[in-house]
């Protein structure tokens, strides 16, 4: 039956030419291969994050007075809309970590040295969607916790010199957090990010398509014949959706053994309550600010945290351009020392945050 | 104008004659002279308690009174101001009153030495509206020339003279509307009527008056927290008499009222809990007309915030029966100082339920049977209330979205309390109807309960199964891959 339909359709679109392509496409094998695969998780978790987040729309209500109510209806109401909204909040949270390990790897082996620059900006301005895809998306409930954790995000942002206070005023639609802000965010967080990141993602894919997946610095040098390789089709695609499997009965279990909790609806005249915390992929910065003394010098310590988060962040982005001795494909270990020195201090600073 | 200049040069020669003659008895040389003149104040001054302390005019008035001659006696060099006006009159008066080395060290007085700044922190010690710094001043309650001892029946201050005192301003309309045109005018009118004012009237100096309430010189707004009248306060402040056994003896009174309102439900409520809402002494006795109520108008009393069961017992069997055998309404079943919460118990006919008091088993009689069977629909109430929360905390501790339900349970305890109001009725059907109420409630928030815990079984099961398939698809495509890369490595070699 399978070969019927297989004729049938490639009768009409003749599937023979791809699967000859992609049987021409081969991807490297060394100890580095595992990381190649966190690329593809990414992928597969954005696309359920996109298919729950339409499922989820058709219950939810940006506004303030039935955001919260929505969701509400949506968890004790509708048939599976509890697992639906686990599942999309569960699923944010892999794709964050999936997106961070599949940077991680690529910034540790090099990847990102010429030719694959532009692949590296594209990756790395949808990790910063990724993070604004969180931050928009935690709002949208409009439970407590939320709407402080985004007060106090906003706040963070108005601390920048000269744009902080005009950034902070857009992102909330106004001086304080309210349902212009709800409204805001859910608008970003739906049409505008959603958009921007298909176009990088088609780029980056098609980048990743056009230029073959990137080898270690180490296996440059050796001959075609000695380098070991398997089939992109159906060798790597099915051990790519090995993985996907895989991620997909951890999200399973995540997402019924600890369903995500909707919390008090948000109260904008009640006092702030103590120990606010962000999402954990904020946490180390969150966690900085607050070791960073109250003035350095003739700065305000909070001011020089920001800016400091700022630039290495650009620094991080612009790693292809300063990092010359990889693309001349040198050994850099000040490359990877920095690297290690960012994940420990991310490591250690995030424990402390839900230590403290 | 002959005869007139002829009558003030006479007068002239009088007084400088009677002061000449006068000089040789005292020193109160002013006294001297305006007694002669007939000046009532000096009259009064005779009898002042200051007088008798030795206290010249001069003490108020400044100047010297030791001189005969009038310019040197009321030389304002020598300190002389002539009459006090506004608050001079307070200032002289503490001038001593506030001074220890005066009052403990010259008179040897047992008097407070802090009554001037207590007025200035009372409710009198307000800006007048006349610019002065306090409404009163000493003289207001205690007279100017005449000032006599408390104890002396004579004294505006005596216990049995301070009603009128006060009402002097306090019944006065055109008086108290400058200052609080809210406060009533009829105090004194009331306080006649009450126990208290007869018998204060009748000479009674043991009874509480305006100042044993309200206190003298601190007095503070009923609506001051720190007020002896302020709600919470007053249970302590009438118990300063009617808790005192030896006071209180010759009364004919108990004196346990405050440690019976103290454990009851209202006393609860109004000291421990500090709500302003609950009742204190005055709201079932009255305040200034205090008098234990009536047989007659208990229900009335309580009636005032009781007020569906007050309407709902004055149409049961019950009023009829309680009139004929002259029982006070409420307090028959429910006490009066020493009401407790009105907890179930206090319905049906065994244990601690009142209804058995008079409706005995034998002979057979519907009260009885009522009783009995209101007991027992309650008793049901209680259980599908309980079953329900049991089930309802049970699915929220499994996670369960059910805030809805949990706040339907309100609606189960509301028909609970509603039936206790409905007790007051008596009739059966009608708090049946109440409890039925609550009991269908209670069925279909267990159900949701049941049903949300289902769930959660269901969601379990559900995600084992879906984990199951998945990794059998997993382990599928693993042998698959294998397969594959087997028969590519064979058709390589």
């Amino acid at each position: 039956m399978w070969k019927n339909i297989y004729d049938w359709i490639d009768e009409r679109v003749h599937l023979g030419d791809l699967v000859e392509f992609l049987g021409k496409k081969y991807v490297p094998v060394h100890s580095h291969s595992i990381w190649y695969y966190f690329g593809g998780v990414t992928l597969f978790l954005f696309i359920i994050q996109v298919v729950t987040g339409i499922l989820l729309l058709m219950y939810y209500k940006g506004s303030e007075d039935l955001a919260y109510e929505s969701i509400k209806f949506l968890m004790s109401k509708v048939q599976f809309g509890w697992l639906i909204r686990s599942i999309h909040s569960w699923a944010a949270n892999l794709f964050v970590l999936a997106a961070m390990i599949h940077m991680f790897s690529v910034y540790f082996t090099k990847a990102y040295r010429k030719p694959r620059e532009i692949t590296w900006l594209t990756g790395m301005f949808m990790f910063f969607l990724a993070l604004a895809f969180g931050f928009s998306g935690y709002l949208l409930p409009w439970n407590s916790l939320a709407f402080f954790a985004t007060k106090v995000g906003t706040d963070i942002a108005g601390v920048v010199p000269i744009i902080g206070k005009p950034i902070m005023t857009f992102l909330r639609a106004g001086e304080n957090v309210t349902g212009a802000t709800l409204s805001r965010f859910f608008g970003l967080h739906v049409a505008v990010f959603p958009g921007i990141f298909t176009i990088l993602l088609a780029i980056h894919l098609l980048l990743v398509q056009r230029q073959g997946m990137s080898e270690p610095m180490d296996r440059e040098g050796m001959p075609a014949d000695e380098k070991k390789t398997m089939p992109f089709f159906p060798n790597f695609l099915l051990r790519d959706l090995l993985f996907w499997l895989i991620v997909l009965n951890v999200l399973a279990v995540l997402a019924v053994m600890f369903p995500w909790e909707l919390g008090e609806k948000a109260d904008p005249f009640a006092p702030a309550f103590a120990g606010i915390k962000p999402e954990w992929y904020f946490m180390f910065m969150f966690q900085t600010l607050k070791y960073i003394p109250g003035h350095i010098w003739f700065v305000e310590g909070e001011v020089l945290g920001v800016l400091a988060f700022g630039l290495a962040g650009v620094l991080w982005t612009l790693v292809p351009f300063w990092d010359r001795k990889s693309s001349r494909g040198q050994k850099n270990r000040l490359i990877t020392y920095v690297g290690l020195v960012a994940v420990i201090y991310i490591i250690i600073l995030t424990i402390l945050g839900y230590a403290s | 104008m002959r005869r007139i200049i002829t009558g003030l040069a006479g007068l002239f020669v009088f007084v400088t004659i009677s002061c000449g003659v006068a000089s040789a008895f005292g020193d109160d040389q002013c006294l001297t002279c305006h007694e002669a003149i007939g000046d009532k104040n000096a009259a009064l001054f005779r009898k002042d308690v200051h007088h008798q302390r030795g206290i010249t005019c001069a003490g108020c008035h400044g100047g010297d009174s030791t001189k005969e001659e009038m310019e040197l006696a009321m030389n304002k060099a020598a300190g002389y101001i002539g009459v006090p006006k506004g608050d001079q009159i307070s200032e002289r008066c503490s001038r001593c009153h506030s001074s220890m080395a005066i009052m403990t060290g010259e008179f040897k007085s047992p008097l407070s030495r802090n009554q001037s700044e207590q007025v200035s922190r009372s409710v009198h010690g307000d800006l007048s509206t006349a610019g002065g710094k306090r409404i009163i001043q000493c003289t207001t309650c205690h007279n100017s020339h005449g000032i006599l001892n408390v104890k002396n029946p004579a004294s505006p201050v005596n216990p049995r003279n301070i009603p009128t005192t006060c009402a002097k301003c306090h019944s006065s309309a055109s008086f108290m509307k400058t200052y609080n045109p809210a406060l009533p005018i009829d105090q004194l009118e009331k306080y006649r009527t009450s126990v208290h004012g007869r018998r204060n009237a009748g000479g009674d100096l043991k009874v509480a008056e305006c100042a044993s309430c309200h206190g003298s010189h601190e007095i503070l707004p009923a609506n001051d927290v720190r007020s002896k009248v302020y709600a919470s306060n007053l249970p302590a402040t009438c118990a300063t008499c009617h808790s005192d056994a030896a006071y209180m003896r010759g009364y004919k009174l108990p004196s346990d009222q405050l440690e019976k309102f103290s454990g009851s439900v209202h006393g609860v409520a109004l000291l421990k809990k500090g709500d302003k809402g609950a009742p204190s002494c005055n709201d079932c006795h009255g305040n200034h007309g205090a008098a234990p109520p009536g047989i007659e108008s208990i229900s009335k009393v309580c009636g005032t915030c009781h007020a569906l069961n007050a309407s709902l017992f004055a149409k049961s069997p019950h009023k009829q029966a309680f009139d004929r055998k002259r029982l006070p309404e409420c307090e028959t079943c429910h006490g009066h100082h020493e009401i407790f919460a009105a907890k179930d118990e206090l319905l049906g006919v065994t244990g601690a339920a009142v209804c058995g008091w008079c409706h005995k088993q034998n002979p057979p009689n519907k009260g009885f049977t009522v009783a009995k069977t209101m007991r027992s629909l309650i008793d049901t109430l209680i259980a599908h209330e309980k079953q329900a929360q049991a089930l309802i905390d049970d699915a929220e501790q499994k996670g369960m979205e059910v805030s809805e339900a949990k706040f339907r349970l309100r609606e189960v305890r509301q028909s609970r309390l509603e039936s206790r109001t409905m007790v007051h009725s008596f009739d059966l059907a009608q708090f049946e109807e109440v409890v039925d109420k609550g009991r269908k409630t209670a069925t279909e928030i267990s159900i949701e309960g049941q049903q949300s815990i289902d769930e959660f079984y269901f969601r379990r099961w559900g995600m084992g199964v879906s984990t199951l398939i998945i990794t059998v698809l997993a382990v599928a495509l693993y042998l698959t891959i294998r397969r594959i890369e087997k028969r590519q490595r064979e058709e390589i070699k």
